[in-house]
């Protein structure tokens, strides 16, 4: 049989709107961590390790130059970073050695970057949460509800979000910022 | 008439004329104007019908208490009823219409029923339209229905676009008059986060209606340099024609953002926006709503309340009346007749209830001409201002069970001490009834709030002004022969509040809902008070003692759209689509929405009549050779964890500690009362690695109850849950043909009986190289497959199948073949997973697991669930093959004559067309079921009148002992 060709939910949507830009991040491989019970020292030194990177606190992202790790909560992180692989999982988890549990979820969310001047009236539109500098800073990530569909987002510059949101409803999601989009710009 | 009215001064730009129409008739305005301003300019006193008598009403207020001057706004779909003129924005090409009456507003035919009045009084259609009882429904109803009322709707839908959205501040400063203006002020220096928000186009509230000072300069131009001041402030967010409608639990506030109300057309902008705002702190300083007084026949054309009067001629520029009479009880009825005489009205006379002095009657059939006093003198006016006090704005603060507390020396019921947690009153809202006072109260305020969140003040002081005087006697009734009217919106007359109290509607929620006193589009701002003061002198009670209705959201009317807002049409729910859906689409799918997915339901080919054929055809063909499903939407969820078979144990009714590495088990997941709720596969891929599917519908319930045991019952077990659902594409590939197929799509795996038998799992790589996952499980009875691949190879995978399939006939199926065959197989779903079923009920009773605990075992253990004669799955056979069988019919006994509820044998679950057997087949529930193999009852439906002898079968149509799919 001929090899199978990706594509990805959104086709590599790529658009401007004005100094907006809203963009379909396909290149960006998504691996969930889980902590063991009992082994989280161990957890995040092996992280430490081979992701150069400190396991942030829930709510917040750090971020070197090839990877972000997000806290999603108490025992569960999200490592996001470029890469074409089918299923980037297994080279995490060989990295990490088996002291995190790993699951791949690229597939499962669609990513969106919404970054320029305006970008939070645009999120006010969509988002619940408060994105004010001083409680959502560069770097802090979160999970909430937009538009009736599940979402995390993070903030990777002062005027720049990754929103992102199932992959099944990649669609509609996109059709909800880019209403944001239309009815304030 | 060319703005007769119009006088010199004002906060309008004279410099921009507005064209507008009203019934028709074309007149002028300015921008600043409201309709109501405008209409007055062009001395247009008679501007509506009322809602019961249809007497002529006129403008009575400025703001957005008004209760009369409703009006239909623009024209086609854009139409909209009961809006306020005092609210509406006055827009070149403006088109306006009144509303509630047959023939001309100048001539409504339906005026005749003010004749009536004396039959038409509170509840008069419960006491009169008794008989014959038919009639009511036919006759009265509809005829009490198109008589009484405010607008019409266009019946079209609504042109205009909404939307949401979120706010957050530090504090919410709800009003922007005075009060509001100094705590904005206050906290905006400070640094905090603010949001200001005004109903009103032009904020600074009553320092544009009156003529006082604020820091040594005009109150109008302190509000517009204050508000400069606070919109150039990064921190403070500046809203005008923002109502907060609504204060909800921990802070959140509801407010509606007119955003192109005031423009011609909005162009595919939001017309309105519904903002939640989450607050840490509020400000209430809405201000206080004036009152009237009840007098006889104080309800004509040209009777105002006296602080709207001097809001028309000192912030408009427009005189109501050239001939002005005051009737007033405080300080603010002496205001307005120098107020009006500063501008040249002339004022014919005043009326001061504190010296005793009162009106008896007023006369002008479509406008005032004059009035008469009680001591028998007649006073020309062809304006009359009334001003009974002012009631403070206290409605926000009672939307969460709060009573507000009377205070004799203002005569008003102020802000009591239960306000919604984080809520801070200020101004007249709150009582201070002075300028001097309310701009204290509002600085104060913010300074008190910043303070609780630890945040400090900048300095300074409130800003200065002087206190005027305000010297009120309460007065409410003027006796007299006449109706009294209470409330203007819905002709309620003081005579009425009296008859319901005499009636025994002495709770003043009971006058409310008896009379309509307070309902509708005003809410009862101008007559609330009133109503109540009249039912206490009428009961020979205090006020206090009398109590008030309570005060809910929203605080104005908001449109259904704005609370809609984008989810409409199909943009009401999100929709989720399946990896094949565009290849699904290629082949002319119909599809089907079960939750948000969209699933093929059936492929219809060229030459098929029906759904039925392409059901038939895809069935038919998946049995003979092989078909294709895409399964995709079935729940996933990843479980890892040292105690991930442990977890699975106590989560599984059956057991699974012991499941191999490499199989399939399936499962059934109770609910704590032992009921069964989803059922599903558990793949183990590695010792502490399993995958678990779950039926479509239950796949959020299943993950989140899971989540909850995980981290609540048994926070001491090591597992992890991750939601694969969209992760990956799965295919079922289902039929004799099936393992031909995949041997060629699947790269390196033996796919043998022997090297893959029924149940095993893997992890494999297809098409060359693209990673994978193959189940050996079958839902339809088959020799059957489930193939996973990352979901964005889903699309490529399906064609791949197609492609692959093509030299056995290959088909895609959908969801309603797939109906068919589980019911062919006898496979339980969700018809019979209903929440009323047992494992024993399903013949599953054995995989309720006595050896161990889990959850929902215990309580299935109960009597009443264990009973021998119980409900049980079976099959079902019309005993006339021709028969078509009906979900939801009852099971009854051939002689069974009277079949009820107490005689029901069970009832039909599902059904189908069996292409197998060529005739309908059913799945049910049958008391003692297994027993009755062979027995004949009745299929009885009395809902769709059929009555159908069954013969009760196995509910395993085809293959009961599995040969096939194991084959």
């Amino acid at each position: 049989m001929a090899s199978l060709t990706p594509a990805p939910p959104l086709g590599g949507y790529d658009m401007t709107f004005g100094e907006l830009r809203l963009r379909e991040c396909s290149e960006l491989a998504l691996v969930s961590l889980a902590l063991p019970l009992g082994d989280e020292a161990a957890a995040k030194k092996a992280i430490k390790s081979s992701l150069k990177l400190d396991l942030p606190a829930p709510g917040m992202s750090a971020v070197n130059d090839t990877h972000r790790l997000i806290r999603m909560g108490p025992d569960q992180a999200m490592l996001i970073f470029a890469d074409d692989a089918a299923l980037a999982e297994p080279a995490v988890q060989t990295a990490l050695k088996g002291a995190c549990y790993t699951t791949n979820q690229t597939d499962a969310w669609v990513a969106l970057s919404l970054a320029g001047p305006g970008v939070r009236d645009v999120l006010e539109r969509l988002c619940p949460l408060d994105l004010h500098d001083a409680t959502f800073p560069v770097d802090a990530a979160a999970r909430t509800v937009m538009e009736h569909m599940g979402a995390m987002i993070v903030r990777e510059e002062q005027d720049g979000f990754v929103l992102l949101s199932a992959s099944s409803s990649a669609g509609s999601f996109l059709h909800a910022v880019e209403t944001s989009i239309g009815y304030v710009t | 008439m060319s703005q007769s009215n119009r006088l010199t001064g004002g906060l309008i730009d004279r410099s921009v004329s507005v064209n507008f129409s009203f019934n028709g008739k074309n007149m002028q305005g300015f921008q600043g104007d409201t309709l109501a301003s405008a209409l007055l300019a062009n001395g247009q006193r008679l501007v509506g019908r009322s809602f019961k008598y249809h007497r002529p009403r006129g403008i009575f207020s400025a703001g957005s208490e008004e209760p009369n001057a409703l009006v239909q706004l623009r024209k086609g779909a854009a139409q909209e009823p009961n809006t306020r003129a005092t609210m509406a924005e006055l827009f070149d090409g403006l088109e306006a219409t009144s509303q509630n009456h047959r023939g001309s507003l100048e001539r409504d035919f339906m005026a005749l029923t003010d004749l009536f009045a004396p039959f038409l009084s509170a509840g008069f259609y419960y006491k009169t339209f008794m008989w014959p009882k038919a009639f009511w429904e036919r006759v009265y109803e509809p005829i009490i229905r198109s008589s009484a009322g405010l607008g019409r709707l266009s019946m079209q839908p609504d042109p205009d676009v909404y939307d949401h959205g979120y706010m957050h501040c530090d504090l919410l400063i709800i009003g922007a008059g005075p009060a509001g203006l100094a705590a904005a002020l206050a906290a905006g220096r400070s640094g905090a986060q603010v949001v200001v928000a005004d109903e009103d186009f032009l904020p600074g509230g009553r320092l544009n209606a009156e003529t006082y000072a604020v820091e040594d300069m005009a109150g109008a131009d302190w509000a517009a340099q204050a508000w400069a001041e606070l919109q150039a402030m990064d921190n403070v967010r500046c809203m005008t024609r923002t109502t907060v409608y609504g204060a909800y639990d921990h802070g959140i506030y509801g407010a509606l953002e007119r955003r192109t109300d005031h423009l011609a057309a909005s162009e595919g902008r939001p017309r309105q926006v519904l903002w939640r705002v989450y607050s840490r702190r509020a400000v209430l300083s809405a201000g206080a709503t004036e009152r009237s007084i009840a007098f006889p026949m104080n309800d004509r054309p040209g009777v105002m309340l006296a602080g709207a009067v001097r809001t028309y001629v000192n912030r408009y520029g427009v005189a109501p009346g050239k001939r002005v009479a005051v009737f007033t009880n405080n300080d603010d009825g002496l205001r307005t007749a120098a107020d009006l005489k500063a501008q040249g009205v002339e004022v014919t006379g005043i009326i001061d209830a504190r010296k005793g002095e009162s009106l008896a009657t007023t006369w002008g059939r479509k406008g005032l001409t004059a009035v008469g006093t009680a001591s028998g003198r007649s006073i020309e006016a062809d304006c009359l201002a009334v001003s009974g006090g002012w009631s403070p704005n206290v409605h926000l603060t009672c939307h969460q069970r709060g009573r507000p507390d009377w205070r004799e020396d203002i005569a008003a019921f102020v802000p009591g001490a239960d306000l919604p947690p984080g809520m801070s009153v200020a101004g007249a809202a709150n009582g201070a009834m002075t300028l001097a006072a309310a701009l204290k109260e509002g600085h104060a305020a913010a300074c008190a709030a910043l303070g609780d969140l630890g945040l400090s003040p900048a300095a300074g002081d409130a800003p200065k002004a002087e206190d005027e005087t305000f010297d009120i006697k309460a007065f409410w009734h003027a006796p007299g022969k006449g109706r009294a009217w209470v409330d203007l919106q819905n002709d309620v007359t003081a005579k009425d509040v009296k008859l319901a109290r005499t009636e025994g509607y002495r709770s003043v929620e009971l006058l409310k809902r008896y009379t309509t006193l307070g309902m509708a589009t005003d809410q009862g701002k101008t007559s609330n008070m009133l109503g109540l003061a009249v039912l206490a002198e009428a009961s020979g009670k205090s006020i206090p003692d009398t109590g008030t209705t309570i005060f809910r959201p929203p605080y104005s009317p908001v449109a259904m759209g704005a609370f809609a807002g984008r989810a409409r049409g199909k943009d009401f729910r999100p929709n989720r689509l399946t990896p094949s859906h565009k290849w699904a689409e290629e082949q002319s799918a119909t599809f089907v929405t079960t939750g948000n997915w969209l699933r093929a339901q059936w492929f219809a080919q060229a030459g098929e009549k029906g759904w039925r054929d392409s059901v038939d055809r895809e069935v038919v063909q998946t049995r003979r050779s092989v078909g294709i499903c895409d399964v995709t939407t079935l729940g996933k969820i990843d479980i890892q964890g040292r105690d991930a078979a442990e977890f699975l144990n106590r989560i599984y009714s059956n057991a699974f500690l012991k499941l191999p590495v490499g199989k399939v088990r399936y499962g059934l997941m109770l609910r704590e009362d032992g009921i069964c709720y989803d059922d599903g596969t558990t793949a183990r891929f590695s010792e502490n690695h399993f995958v678990m599917t779950t039926t479509t519908a239950n796949a959020v319930l299943v993950f989140r109850r899971m989540e909850f045991a995980r981290q609540c019952l048994w926070p001491d077990l090591d597992v992890h849950l991750i939601s694969t659902t969209d992760a990956w594409a799965q295919f079922a590939v289902a039929g004799p043909n099936a393992r031909a197929l995949l041997g060629k799509v699947v790269d390196d795996l033996d796919l043998s009986n022997e090297g893959f038998p029924f149940m095993a799992c893997a992890e494999c790589t297809v098409c060359g190289g693209t990673p994978g996952r193959l189940f050996r499980i079958s839902f339809s009875g088959e020799l059957a497959f489930e193939v996973a691949v990352p979901a964005r190879y889903g699309d490529a995978m399906i064609r791949a199948l197609m492609q692959a399939g093509e030299e056995f006939g290959a088909i895609p199926y959908g969801t309603e073949a797939l109906g068919v065959m589980r019911i062919e197989k006898g496979h339980a779903a969700g018809n019979e997973l209903n929440g009323q079923t047992t494992a024993a009920n399903l013949g599953l009773g054995m995989m309720v697991s006595k050896k161990k605990d889990s959850i929902g075992s215990k309580l299935s253990e109960r009597e009443e669930m264990n009973r021998d004669d119980g409900l049980r799955l079976v099959g079902l056979h019309p005993v006339d093959r021709n028969d078509m069988l009906n979900a939801g019919a009852h099971f009854v006994e051939l002689d069974d004559h009277h079949p009820d509820m107490f005689s029901d044998q069970g009832y039909m679950t599902s059904v189908a067309w069996s292409p197998e057997l060529s005739h309908s087949i059913g799945l049910g529930f049958v008391k003692r079921g297994k027993d009755r193999i062979g027995d004949i009852v009745r299929a009885y439906d009395p809902v769709r009148g059929k009555d159908t002898k069954v013969e009760i079968v196995s509910a395993h149509h085809i293959d009961p002992e599995g040969v096939r799919q194991r084959g």
